[in-house]
């Protein structure tokens, strides 16, 4: 099951999203997301589409494997729908028993479907062709002007970084832990809830047990290399634009002026 | 002055309650004294708790001396200014691979020590890809630290610290998490940086045959160096070294144990080739008689036995039939973990499992008792199909106790007690029953009974595995699986368990299936052993059948005990001796038998 989750995964391949600076990326999902709340009309919504299905092509990942990705919002997905449907007042198209789907309704879950969509299409392009460090670094640089405020932006993205690099660990280490504990007769299956919460006990004492051992080494082998935060630090791979970068972000101006364009000609298609 | 030296050096762990106030002092240095020169190649020794871990912190200024004062390169690790300089100057490397590893990419990883440094980019480069060239993982650049052996890692861990371009490397038990592979992997990188790059290396470690090329051996005890002198000094105090809780290596034993009984062959033997040369030279060549026929003839003949001459009652075995095992099946990664394997464990037996890591041992034990079931085949525990719904798993568990690598990483009770009680009481013992079979199963194991009721954080590393062993023999099983249970431990408590291992077998009659990747434990305590490659079990036999076939050990990754290499190639130089020799024991018998009186005159 979660092999499913494609969200945070990396797809490796040589394409020109996967050669723009972390920082572009990440701002470009940004206006996309921005784009689509604000602009609810058929015509910006067809902008939009054709916006992503452009980037995933040049992403050369594949659409199916992006879909599998889909998979764990299902259920998500079809609350929003159904709510969508019944819940919303307006005029009737279809009635089942006590509640009656309108126009509007129709209309407002097709829409808030499509762009939620969108918005796990347009982020998980993002974080499938940056490698985990990339991400790291360009959260780093865009959040730096937050270091005026005290924030501690180096120490945050170390820590989002360190922890891209123990969760398979911890995971493989979870499942040693519970085999171990079932090879001493542990059940983890039947029970009721509160049987089944206290059978976690004998995995999570030492999970947790080992997550500190493991937290105390690592921490004392990076200050036997040196780290003393970030403070002094060079960069082995330093972020920079380049050409590829400034054509994005052109990219990204031409969609807003046409988004907002579309956004204009089409009227408020749709209520709220 | 020499690159480090240590005077009077004392360092204090102090434990303290939750207000802070001291309970306990444990004395962990007292009082170290030494020097190591420019460029040497040191070699650290001592059992667990000796103190040696916490001396090589001191090298890299991680801890403080309480007392006395540790210089690295003329700096007083004491002074602030000097901070930098010296973690710099003494990399470390440190016993976990996986816990020293800071960047998702080998090559980002490398980097980090220079990035703090504040190296510029450009030259962050220049000594990520020399550094990486150096111990032979450039091609690994851009994997992630995740997909590499245990070897591998700490190769990419000694690339970390060579990019700060350090003058010493003190490396902390580096192999003492790897298999033999690996392990020959990091000692010969840290051999070659010695040799090529003139970097001192400081190797702190348990095994004795790691030691043998150093240029100097420093053996702590207590806090203090109890010995010191090059390898050959050091081995030939043999007793001295056991009271210390450790061992030497193969022929140095050999040699010992010979002159023990009226041999006189000089000290300092360290290797195979020393034994070979002083055994010709001190029975002044009379056995020569020129190469005695080839081992080779005589192992062909054994080459598909499978001794038949045990009878196994298949009514009270362990029984896998036509097993596989598919990870990932349908899926472009589908692996075969299991390769039709066919294997009975009779009662009683004593089976040493060896094979290299990725052979498929795990995944094999975990068939044992339920915990994976075989995606082709059958499992049989007297007569009755476990894999069967309404086969009773929870009690194969109980019948089949499975005691996994580092099996103290599980404990969570409170109290040893409580910890060792957790077993029964899932099978569904009464307190009292449980209790009593707690205590049962932690006197077997030898606990001194006043840690029972302490918490199971609090004891040593060798308690803690005991108490973990006892967890599992509480549950009374009748076949017993350890997976490497000496992993980590010094030699002493590396044979205290084995001999815990033997007792149980010995007088409780449990059946042993003990998988490890020391072939000297296995040649010492097995009566059978199971080689498994790719998933298959290759060759099944007793000690002396297994070890004949040498060669296709070695093609696998595995190897022989050296005292069995040390008998073949006495037997090349004539001496007429069996060359399926497996312990020492055994070979001092044989060498007894040709060389009957020991001395020179004997003949």
């Amino acid at each position: 099951m979660l092999r499913d989750i494609t969200l945070g995964q990396y797809y490796n391949a040589d394409s020109v999203i996967h050669k723009l600076d972390p920082r572009t990326k990440i701002v470009g999902t940004f206006v996309f997301i921005i784009s689509l709340f604000i602009f609810r009309s058929f015509l910006a919504t067809a902008v939009a589409a054709i916006f992503l299905i452009s980037m995933i092509k040049l992403s050369k990942v594949p659409f199916s494997y992006m879909v599998r990705g889909m998979k764990s919002i299902v259920f998500i997905l079809l609350i929003t729908v159904i709510f969508n449907m019944f819940l919303t007042p307006g005029i009737p198209v279809f009635k089942i028993w006590n509640f009656s789907i309108t126009d509007e309704g129709l209309k407002i879950a097709i829409f808030t479907a499509i762009r939620l969509v969108f918005l796990i299409i347009g982020s998980s392009l993002m974080t499938l062709t940056t490698t985990p460090n990339n991400l790291t670094d360009g959260l780093e640089s865009l959040m730096s002007p937050l270091k005026i405020f005290r924030v501690p932006v180096h120490e945050v993205a170390m820590m989002m970084s360190i922890a891209l690099r123990f969760i398979p660990i911890l995971m493989e280490e979870t499942d040693k832990i519970m085999k171990a504990q079932e090879a001493r007769g542990a059940d983890f299956e039947s029970g009721n809830i509160l049987e089944r919460a206290k059978a976690l006990i004998p995995i999570l004492v030492p999970l947790f047990v080992s997550a500190f051992r493991r937290a105390n080494d690592l921490a004392m082998a990076m200050e036997a290399r040196c780290y003393r935060g970030g403070e002094g630090r060079t960069k082995m791979k330093p972020l920079s634009y380049n050409r590829r970068d400034h054509v994005a972000y052109g990219v990204f101006a031409l969609y807003i002026v046409l988004i907002i364009a579309a956004g204009i000609l089409g009227g408020r298609y749709l209520p709220i | 002055m020499g690159i480090i030296e240590a005077k009077d050096l004392v360092y204090e762990y102090i434990k303290r309650d939750e207000e802070g106030n001291v309970e306990g002092v444990v004395r962990a240095l007292s009082g170290v004294n030494l020097a190591i020169k420019k460029g040497e190649f040191i070699a650290v020794l001592g059992g667990n708790g000796s103190g040696k871990s916490t001396f090589a912190k001191h090298i890299n200024a991680i801890l403080y001396p309480g007392e006395g004062t540790v210089y690295v390169d003329g700096k007083d690790t004491r002074k602030p200014e000097n901070l930098w300089d010296i973690r710099q100057e003494a990399g470390m490397i440190f016993q976990n691979p996986d816990n020293q590893i800071i960047g998702n990419v080998v090559e980002e990883d490398v980097g980090f020590g220079p990035e703090n440094m504040g190296i510029p980019t450009k030259e962050i480069w220049e000594r990520v890809i020399e550094s990486l060239k150096a111990v032979g993982m450039y091609e690994y650049r851009k994997h992630s630290p995740n997909r590499l052996s245990g070897g591998q890692k700490q190769r990419v861990a000694i690339a970390g610290v060579m990019a700060m371009h350090p003058k010493c490397i003190i490396m902390d038990e580096p192999t003492a998490m790897l298999d033999p592979m690996g392990r020959k992997e990091v000692i010969r990188q840290a051999r070659a940086l010695n040799d090529v790059e003139r970097i001192t290396i400081i190797l702190i470690t348990h095994y004795m045959e790691e030691v043998i090329y150093a240029d100097r051996v420093f053996v702590m005890d207590k806090g203090q160096i109890a010995m010191q002198g090059t390898p050959a000094e050091i081995f030939s105090d043999v007793e001295r070294l056991r009271e210390l809780r450790l061992d030497v290596p193969q022929p140095a034993m050999l040699a010992h144990e010979l002159n023990k009984t009226g041999f006189n062959l000089p000290y300092g033997i360290l290797t195979r080739e020393d034994f070979i040369h002083e055994l010709v030279k001190y029975t002044g060549g009379r056995f020569y008689g020129g190469a005695l026929e080839n081992v080779e003839e005589k192992k062909s003949a054994f080459r598909h036995t499978t001794p038949g001459v045990i009878k196994r009652d298949p009514r009270e075995s362990l029984i896998l039939d036509h097993v596989s095992y598919v990870y990932e099946k349908g899926t472009s990664e589908e692996i075969r973990a299991l390769d039709d394997i066919s294997v009975q464990i009779g009662k009683g037996e004593f089976i040493g499992l060896i094979g290299h890591t990725g052979s498929g041992k795990s995944t094999f034990v975990q068939h044992l008792n339920g915990l994976v079931a075989p995606s082709e085949g059958h499992v049989y525990y007297k007569g009755e199909d476990i894999s069967e719904k309404k086969y009773d798993r929870k009690k194969l568990r109980s019948k089949v106790g499975l005691v996994f690598q580092y099996p103290e990483h599980q404990l969570f009770e409170e109290t040893v007690f409580k910890d060792v009680c957790f077993g029964p009481k899932n099978i569904g013992k009464t307190q009292k029953e449980a209790e009593l079979a707690a205590f049962e199963a932690l006197r077997a194991v030898r606990l001194p009974e006043e840690y029972y009721y302490s918490s199971p954080f609090e004891l040593s590393g060798g308690q803690k595995r005991r108490v973990a062993i006892a967890g599992v023999l509480a549950m009374k099983p009748e076949i017993l699986v350890l997976d490497e249970p000496t992993a980590g431990l010094d030699p002493k408590g590396r044979d205290e368990i084995l001999d815990l291992v033997k007792d149980l077998h010995d007088k409780q009659n449990i059946t042993i299936v003990l998988v490890s990747h020391s072939m000297e434990d296995v040649a010492n305590y097995v009566d059978r052993i199971l080689v498994m490659d790719k998933g298959s079990i290759i060759m099944d036999g007793d000690p002396k059948h297994i070890y004949m076939r040498s060669d296709e050990l070695e093609s696998m990754g595995l190897s022989a005990p050296q005292v069995t290499y040390l008998m073949r190639s006495l037997r090349e130089r004539g001496f007429d001796l069996d060359p399926g020799i497996t312990t020492i024991d055994d070979a001092v018998k044989e060498i007894r038998r040709l060389v009957p009186s020991g001395g020179k005159t004997g003949v």
